[in-house]
């Protein structure tokens, strides 16, 4: 008989994984994300479910960069970490630039006569 | 149909009122979006007989683009042609991308600036390879031009258009619009003349990368 064992993180990491899927395509069918992004996204997210659940995968990159000890994995992990939050808050800015846009479009089209229900040719 | 040219301009007092002469021998109505530019081109561009619209602001090449656009949309028209403000688009073939809409041919179509003979640098043509790819990257789409400004928005490309990336990298959100919304797209070769003022004015290398990561950076986490 085979028994499987699971370490908490190849429980989680997965479970998180299946969850970004399906939010993905969650999204897709809502429109706000394309086929194409639906299927990069579970690309992306398939890889990390695989990679932790069969870790040994990743051996080829314990060979090209000679990390082999759990401490260095650790590491490595953290600035991942510390990375993501870096792309988030680039995203919060960029989110603040268009809120910014938007307000400087509506003051320009305001400025020109050009309001929401205005109809008029030049 | 009612069709408006739209141009994005910063800082072009030099170029702005050819390219408004140029646009309006083949229509009449020509709208720039001058974007925070300190140069006087919002006076020459009223003086050549375009409609202005001034960002208080330096927004970005996508921001003005999209003021022009929902411009456009208030002010009736159904639709669009994009124009770069330096003039390094042909005018003359307006028409010509103008029938792809009117035949219902296509939603958009984008100039092909690589469909013809054209001296191009070097540079450009690497950097516009990586922007075609960064772009099929994320839409799926592949088109041989993505990042030209010489586009036409038919009138349910421009019903439904809605871009938020201010910068250059508007291009490729245009395609993804249309690759969402399934737009039907046309490609079609357009004449290009670059020189030393277009060369500086329009995209290097290292902003290029910086508009695919950009792009890529967008994509996964929308």
């Amino acid at each position: 008989m085979i028994t499987l064992e699971f370490t908490p993180y190849q429980v989680v990491v997965p479970l998180f994984g299946v969850l970004m899927i399906v939010y993905a395509w969650n999204l897709v069918v809502r429109q706000k994300k394309t086929i194409w992004e639906g299927i990069l996204w579970t690309t992306f997210w398939s890889a990390i479910i695989y990679i932790s659940l069969v870790p040994s995968s990743l051996q080829f990159l314990s060979a090209l960069t000679g990390i082999k000890k759990n401490e260095n994995a650790a590491t490595i992990t953290a600035i991942g970490v510390i990375f993501f939050i870096l792309f988030y808050l680039i995203m919060r800015i960029e989110e603040l630039e268009q809120r910014l846009v938007k307000v400087v479009r509506e003051k320009a089209l305001s400025e020109a006569g050009i309001n929401d229900d205005s109809h008029t040719t030049k | 149909m009612k069709p408006i040219v739209v141009i994005p301009a910063y800082n072009e007092a030099t170029r702005i009122a050819a390219v408004i002469r140029g646009a309006r021998q083949y229509v009449p109505d020509v709208l720039v979006v001058v974007d925070g530019a300190t140069d006087g081109t919002a006076h020459i561009a009223r003086d050549a007989g375009a409609r202005v619209i001034v960002h208080p602001e330096n927004c970005g090449a996508g921001a003005a683009t999209m003021t022009g656009i929902e411009a456009a949309r208030r002010l009736g028209y159904d639709t669009v042609i994009t124009v770069d403000a330096d003039g390094q688009h042909a005018t003359a073939d307006i028409p010509r991308l103008l029938e792809a809409v009117v035949s219902q041919k296509a939603d958009l179509v984008v100039a092909n600036r690589f469909g013809r003979r054209n001296n191009i640098p070097l540079i450009r043509r690497i950097a516009n390879g990586l922007g075609n790819f960064v772009t099929f990257a994320v839409t799926g789409v592949y088109l041989p031009d993505t990042q030209c400004g010489f586009k036409v928005f038919g009138p349910k490309a421009l019903a439904e258009v809605d871009l938020r990336m201010s910068g250059f990298e508007f291009c490729t959100e245009v395609i993804r619009e249309a690759a969402r919304r399934r737009w039907k797209i046309v490609s079609l070769p357009s004449k290009v003349v670059y020189s030393e003022y277009t060369l500086a004015k329009g995209q290097s290398f290292a902003s290029g990368l910086q508009t695919a990561c950009k792009i890529l950076l967008r994509t996964f986490l929308r």
